[in-house]
């Protein structure tokens, strides 16, 4: 079995608002190994995106455990947070959140950057992770002059570059058409399979089922493996 | 390294147009306004600084080399027999009304005195000779005069306190800080101007003897003569130049316009770079979420001000330095030093910078969270 890069233990989130307190994550426990592609389902409202949000170490839990790519991560301590995302985690947006002022390859060089990597490495690493996605003959390009899937594909670059163990996805098809959603999930399998990556794919696409080793629902902050 | 700060800042050219125009917009306002000023307070103090004297005696309280008052003439008797001093001149500043061929009756500021050459005064003759000037009524008059005056011509008569005088020459940089035009004429020819020049003068001119010490000197001169100031050139120039700031309200004057210059560009810039950061927050949530820091941000909101300063700076000054010729054509002076525009550079990037402070607060709480949100 392949080790653990993502591990949630007993995780809780409550959101105060005014005199309400709204249990939003009642207590989550769940893993992602190396090579694995999660899909994590549920209806809006269920908590999938807080849970994103948590494993991405952009938000701390109430309480609970979390453990990503080996490292326990320290709710308390907002630079180490920051850290974990840096060096762990690669995230791809349903809106791809590309600078629009950079081409695809310094978005990807850019991001390498912020993790730390610089100059000719950082370029090349860039390059690399763009042909690795089919953009070898689109480095050039702005986001304007790329069409939705290509910009998916730039954004995925961008997650990948830097090695994190992990990548989370948030609704990574909701924005393409069936065909080339359907590519977009392909590459992610592939990628996560060659690269032994921990893929964490929030969605509500059924096709996103095709590409998973494991569906995981989650409703009223529960969760609940899906058939 | 890719410049995230460089490259937002040139995609939206419009926006980057308006802040590099605001900060060129202030850093000319500053520096052709001071540039001004400075050669405007140039003139107040460029006989002073032409003269060879090391010293000069004064009237009691004379405020400035152009307000001059007169005192006895005999004072220099006394200059002269003081221990250190290698040689001492009278010399007569007075405002005296000149005739013109028009009809017309203006104002000039008469310098005179016997020695021209051995005190520097005037320093620069462009026509004619200022030995000339005992041979007779005769001036030289500098070239500034024929804006208030008209042209003239060497050999031409002027009209000086109903006394004929006649133009034998010309000068060049003589010019006081009232525009009133300067001429020199002879010391003895000037006294007869006016009743209370006789036996009277101005001012001493003092040249120390080598090696004798300069503040002994002065202070042996004060003591003789209790009842006149003696200043160091230094001295009699700061106190002139600081009469035109202090007691005519001119330095005031001047700091309001540089602190709205400052203000405008802070402005301009601080709107700019504001608007950017708001519109970028999703791009600035993008940066925190994939690991960056808000000092990240900061240096990305440092960057781009620092790029509007340096070339909101080169706009501005190529543009004063440009306005410079045409500015003298009409005998006004912008003086601009290395050292002040290298202080103007060094503030306009400080003024980008604290510009850009008023950004960091809106940046500072983006919340990383906002790149799940559509």
């Amino acid at each position: 079995m392949s080790a653990k890069v993502l591990s949630v233990k007993d995780v809780k989130k409550v959101f105060e608002e005014g005199r309400q307190r709204v249990e939003v994550l009642k207590g989550i426990t769940m893993d992602v190994a190396a090579g694995e592609v999660v899909a994590l389902e549920g209806p809006s409202g269920s908590g999938k995106t807080t849970l994103l949000s948590i494993v991405g170490c952009i938000l701390t839990p109430t309480s609970g455990e979390l453990e990503v790519g080996g490292r326990t991560v320290r709710a308390s301590d907002a630079d180490g947070l920051r850290e974990v995302r840096r060096r762990s985690i690669g995230f791809v947006f349903q809106q791809y959140n590309l600078f629009p002022a950079l081409t695809a390859l310094e978005n990807v060089e850019y991001s390498l950057n912020v993790r730390g990597v610089e100059g000719g490495a950082a370029h090349a690493e860039a390059r690399r992770a763009l042909e690795r996605v089919g953009l070898g003959d689109r480095l050039h390009f702005l986001p304007r002059d790329l069409s939705g899937g290509q910009k998916q594909r730039v954004a995925i670059a961008r997650a990948l570059a830097g090695a994190p163990p992990v990548v989370l996805a948030d609704e990574p098809t909701a924005n393409l058409d069936t065909a080339v959603g359907g590519q977009i999930l392909d590459l992610f399998r592939e990628l996560a399979k060659d690269e032994g990556k921990g893929l964490l794919v929030v969605t509500h696409d059924p096709k996103v089922r095709r590409i998973a080793d494991r569906v995981v629902g989650i409703r009223d902050g529960r969760l609940a493996e899906a058939a | 390294m890719v410049s995230l700060a460089r490259k937002n800042l040139l995609h939206d050219r419009l926006r980057f147009f308006i802040t590099v125009a605001g900060v060129a917009f202030a850093v000319t306002l500053v520096l052709v306004q001071v540039g001004l000023f400075m050669g405007l307070l140039d003139k107040a103090t460029v006989t002073i600084r032409n003269a060879s004297a090391d010293l000069w005696i004064t009237s009691r309280n004379t405020p400035n080399v152009d307000f001059a008052h007169t005192f006895p003439e005999t004072a220099v008797l006394r200059a002269r027999s003081v221990a250190g001093v290698e040689r001492a001149g009278n010399l007569i500043v007075a405002f005296v009304n000149i005739q013109l061929p028009s009809g017309a009756t203006e104002g000039s500021l008469v310098y005179a005195l016997d020695d021209f050459s051995g005190w520097n005064l005037p320093w620069k003759v462009t026509a004619g000779s200022a030995d000339d000037l005992k041979r007779g009524y005769n001036l030289l008059m500098d070239r500034s005069a024929a804006l208030r005056y008209g042209p003239f011509r060497v050999g031409e008569y002027r009209e000086l306190q109903g006394r004929r005088f006649r133009i034998v020459g010309a000068t060049e940089e003589a010019a006081s800080f009232t525009t009133t035009p300067i001429v020199f004429m002879d010391y003895r020819n000037a006294q007869e101007l006016q009743e209370q020049l006789r036996a009277s003068t101005t001012y001493v001119l003092v040249k120390v003897a080598p090696g004798a010490e300069v503040a002994r000197v002065k202070a042996e001169l004060q003591r003789r003569l209790p009842y006149n100031d003696v200043f160091t050139r230094e001295e009699w120039a700061e106190r002139s130049r600081n009469y035109w700031i202090a007691s005519t309200g001119l330095g005031m004057s001047m700091g309001v316009t540089v602190f709205l210059g400052i203000l405008v560009g802070i402005v301009i810039v601080a709107q700019t770079l504001y608007t950017s950061a708001v519109e970028h927050v999703k791009e600035f949530g993008t940066v925190k979420a994939i690991g960056g820091s808000n000092l990240d941000i900061y240096r990305i909101l440092g960057e781009q001000a620092v790029i509007a300063a340096v070339i909101g700076f080169v706009l501005g000054a190529a543009i004063s330095y440009a306005v410079r010729p045409a500015m003298a054509h009409i005998h006004l002076n912008v003086l601009l030093s290395p050292s002040f525009t290298a202080a103007v550079f060094a503030g306009t990037v400080l003024m980008c910078l604290g510009a850009a402070l008023f950004s960091f607060r809106r940046v500072a709480g983006i919340d990383p969270a906002l790149v799940f949100r559509t």
